[in-house]
């Protein structure tokens, strides 16, 4: 018989290295017609993380997304970063880009200021234009103010800075200190169906709700938490290196060592949670990691709910979970008076 | 005479017509070049309104994997390109008696060989340099490489390894982390004991906290070594210039690091190397630190070609990084209605052979393992130790998804033993704004309740009575 269970849980997370410098740097080059290219070290591995950096360049230039280009990833060309690694991307790179940009405005402030006769302190980079804050009529377009910046005063807008994540050593006694600048939360919900004839467990849904303050990119945001749960359930169920007695493995392969496809996919609910983090790109964090941390235990209380037996040792094969729901009912058995 | 001459200029023009829809249909997608250019903007650009921040915005890689346009290594071909493989030793705990190389060398197609006591430093690793490039005097798992060929065909390289002939003097080994963590285990890396390192964090007093509390929970939980299963494998092209500069590409996420480590394993000024970071096919944390570009490099020059090396499907399983195998023990202390007063978790990682990432994996997960709940009285202790398996190292995580699996369920746990609600419970013990962590520090921008409401309310979650 098929039984139907539901199980919760949370989660925390942090961003960037334990206690460890993680910098990023950054360069930010305006072009004459007001469209920027930005260099960064950091790698696209699949995440989109060019998108949502591109997006924060933009912001902090009052440009669109689609007006700035990355150079990425060369050691000879761009500055150094620590990686893809760590959720660190958005929230450490993203700073750097953020600051960077802002170090190019600067300049265009200076040439904006003379141009529009006040005082750089009262600019602001909009729409495509270097404007009197308050007042958008009182505006140049960007490229003529990049243009003159290079051309006519000879100063190229060119900005780069660097970031780092703040934070403060472990006591080597009590461990107490501050390992991360700062953390994420998340919780799962996931509805499971148990064959208790098989052991069998399929995801039926799940409800991920997230903090990655401000979302950069939600799209992205989403598809970093739904790829999290495919790996979650991977996790829960399915994956495992068996080795023999002498340290060799017997399924290093994908015919035995069986990963989660589209078909083994719940329906999957997300909810970016409303928040802003003071020291992060416009309020963001990160997302990349978190997403893939409450999804096992979330299904493990799941199963618990649906036929009563608790898995302690993942994976929850359909093998593991059918002995646990004999080896329950044999106990239930041995419980009636004779 | 004119009808013949139509007919045939039919079947000719019907021929050609032929011919072009074949051609259309035959191209691959990957040849293609697109057909169109965007004529609009990729992201619409609203008006004079520019808000970039919170856009649904379109990746800049996207036509490009949508088009199969994207470059991987595999899609990258240099002129007179030769093709690595490395051999494996097949065996957990062993020392090299002897390497003979010569059968491979005299093959037809050889162009290089390389054993590991040929690279100028042959280690490397993130916290401690104790993995070898290519394995020189002891093997620690089986996936240790032992010599790299390079041949003008993959093929050739795969038939050389056979040839190659490697005396191996077998070793006791340790494969279970809490063996590995006595006295008289076999030592992965002598002199130095199996514990590669240890964390511990204490805040208030947990003998206090059990006294006071009303129920005490205990449980073990135990998790399993997984694979990345990146779709790309590990890959990497590696070529010298006239000058003596070597470029090398590679799926790494971290080429600063690399390029670092590539310096040091091959005795370089870093300002000769360049390290191109390709679009990387999936890297979850297993691409973050070098593995065989030190060996391409090194087979490229004595070669005087281009050398790319891919990994087989086996070696990712094998012979890249994989994740820490945990054994948890909680103990918690919660009052009648479900008040956590005291918790102890201790950790043991299993390493396997190498370093790698387990010094950042043992600070997240011991950091984290009480999970986000205010507890005043806690201790964490973590050990990570080396046995003779596969290298455990960076994935997704860093050990939180392990020590979120028994955190969560011996939360569970302890709400059916009294009849609270899962919901409640967490409620009742999660963070707030300005909670103190565990290692004492004032948390921020916190919203564990809020993630609970909203998933709780998108789950349909109704209290049980």
């Amino acid at each position: 018989m098929k039984r139907r269970g539901r199980g919760m849980a949370c989660m925390w997370y942090p961003i960037g290295f334990t206690v460890a410098a993680n910098p990023s740097a950054a360069v930010v080059k305006m072009n004459e017609d007001g469209t920027a290219v930005v260099l960064t070290g950091t790698v696209e591995t699949g995440q989109g993380s060019l998108a949502v950096l591109g997006q924060i360049a933009a912001e902090a230039l009052g440009i669109a997304t689609d007006d700035v280009h990355l150079v990425s990833a060369d050691t000879d060309a761009t500055p150094m970063d620590c990686g893809a690694i760590a959720s660190r991307t958005t929230y450490v790179t993203g700073n750097a880009i953020r600051l960077a940009a802002e170090d190019a405005k600067s300049v265009l402030f200076e040439v904006a200021a003379q141009v529009l006769g006040v005082a750089a302190s009262q600019l602001e980079a909009r729409d495509r234009t270097i404007q009197v804050k308050g007042f958008p009529r009182c505006s140049v377009p960007i490229g003529e103010i990049c243009k003159r910046a290079q051309i006519t005063l000879g100063r190229p807008p060119i900005g780069s800075a660097s970031w780092n994540p703040p934070t403060v050593a472990l006591d080597p006694e009590s461990g107490q200190g501050k390992p991360f600048s700062t953390y994420v939360y998340a919780t799962q919900i996931a509805e499971v169906e148990v064959d208790d004839e098989t052991g069998e467990v399929e995801v039926l849904r799940i409800a991920a709700a997230h903090d990655c303050g401000t979302p950069i990119n939600p799209m992205l945001v989403e598809g970093q938490i739904e790829g999290g749960i495919s790996m979650g359930i991977g996790f829960a169920l399915q994956e495992e290196i068996l080795f023999d007695g002498a340290g060799r493995q017997i399924n290093p392969n994908l015919t035995n060592y069986i990963v989660p496809t589209a078909l083994d996919m719940p329906e999957i609910d997300v909810d970016i949670v409303q928040n802003y983090d003071p020291t992060g790109p416009f309020g963001a964090k990160g997302v990349g990691e978190p997403s893939l941390v409450p999804t096992a235990p979330a299904i493990l209380n799941a199963i618990r709910d649906a036929v009563g037996v608790r898995i302690t040792s993942l994976p929850a094969t359909a093998e593991k979970v059918l002995a646990a729901i004999k080896a329950k009912r044999g106990d239930e058995r041995k419980q009636i008076p004779a | 005479m004119a009808d013949e001459q139509r007919v045939l200029e039919r079947e000719r023009s019907a021929v050609d017509e032929a011919w072009r829809g074949l051609d259309e249909n035959a191209r691959l997608p990957a040849a293609a070049p697109p057909k169109t250019v965007p004529a609009e903007p990729l992201v619409p650009v609203p008006g004079q309104q520019i808000r970039a921040v919170g856009q649904r915005a379109t990746r800049p890689d996207s036509r490009y994997h949508g088009l199969g346009q994207t470059r991987y290594i595999d899609d990258l071909a240099l002129p007179g390109m030769l093709h690595a493989k490395i051999k494996r030793a097949g065996i957990a705990s062993a020392r090299i008696k002897r390497i003979d190389t010569s059968a491979a060398e005299s093959m037809p197609g050889v162009m290089a060989v390389v054993i590991g006591r040929e690279f100028p430093v042959n280690s490397f690793g993130p916290t401690f340099q104790d993995q070898p490039v290519l394995a020189d005097e002891v093997v620690r798992h089986a996936g240790d490489g032992v010599a790299a060929v390079a041949a003008v065909t993959e093929q050739i390289a795969t038939a050389a390894l056979e040839k190659i002939v490697v005396d191996y003097e077998p070793l006791p080994a340790v494969f279970d982390p809490l063996d590995a963590m006595r006295e008289d285990a076999p030592k992965v890396h002598p002199p130095k004991g199996n514990i590669c390192h240890s964390l511990a964090i204490r805040r208030g007093d947990v003998a206090k906290g059990f006294a006071q509390s009303d129920h005490i929970f205990e449980g073990r939980f135990t998790s399993q070594m997984v694979e990345h299963v990146s779709i790309e494998p590990h890959a990497a092209i590696a070529a010298w210039d006239a000058n003596g500069r070597l470029t090398v590409w590679a799926t790494i996420g971290r080429i600063t690091l690399a390029r670092a480590d590539l310096a040091r394993t091959l005795r370089l000024p870093m300002n000769r190397i360049r390290l191109i970071g390709t679009i990387v096919g999936g890297n979850f944390g297993g691409k973050n630190e070098i593995s065989q570009e030190p060996a391409l490099a090194l087979l490229s020059k004595k070669a005087g070609r281009p050398v790319k090396g891919v990994f087989t499907r086996g070696e990712e399983f094998i012979a890249s990084t994989v994740r820490h195998p945990f054994i948890m023990d909680y103990k918690t202390g919660v009052t009648k209605d479900g008040r956590i007063l005291a918790r102890t978790a201790r950790l043991v990682l299993d390493g396997g052979a190498y370093c790698s990432w387990s010094e950042t994996t043992l600070g997240k997960c011991c950091v984290l393992a009480p999970g986000p709940y205010k507890i005043d009285n806690v201790r964490s202790e973590a050990i990570v130790v080396y046995t003779n398996k596969t290298v455990a190292g960076a994935m997704r995580g860093f050990g939180a998804p392990q020590v979120c699996f028994a955190y969560e369920s011996h939360m569970d746990d302890i709400a059916t033993a009294l009849g609270i609600d899962p919901l409640a419970i967490r409620l009742r013990n999660a963070f707030e704004e300005g909670s103190p962590s565990p290692t004492g520090q004032v948390l921020q921008s916190v919203v564990v309740k809020e993630t609970l409401l909203k998933a709780a309310e998108r789950f349909g979650w109704e209290v049980r009575s």
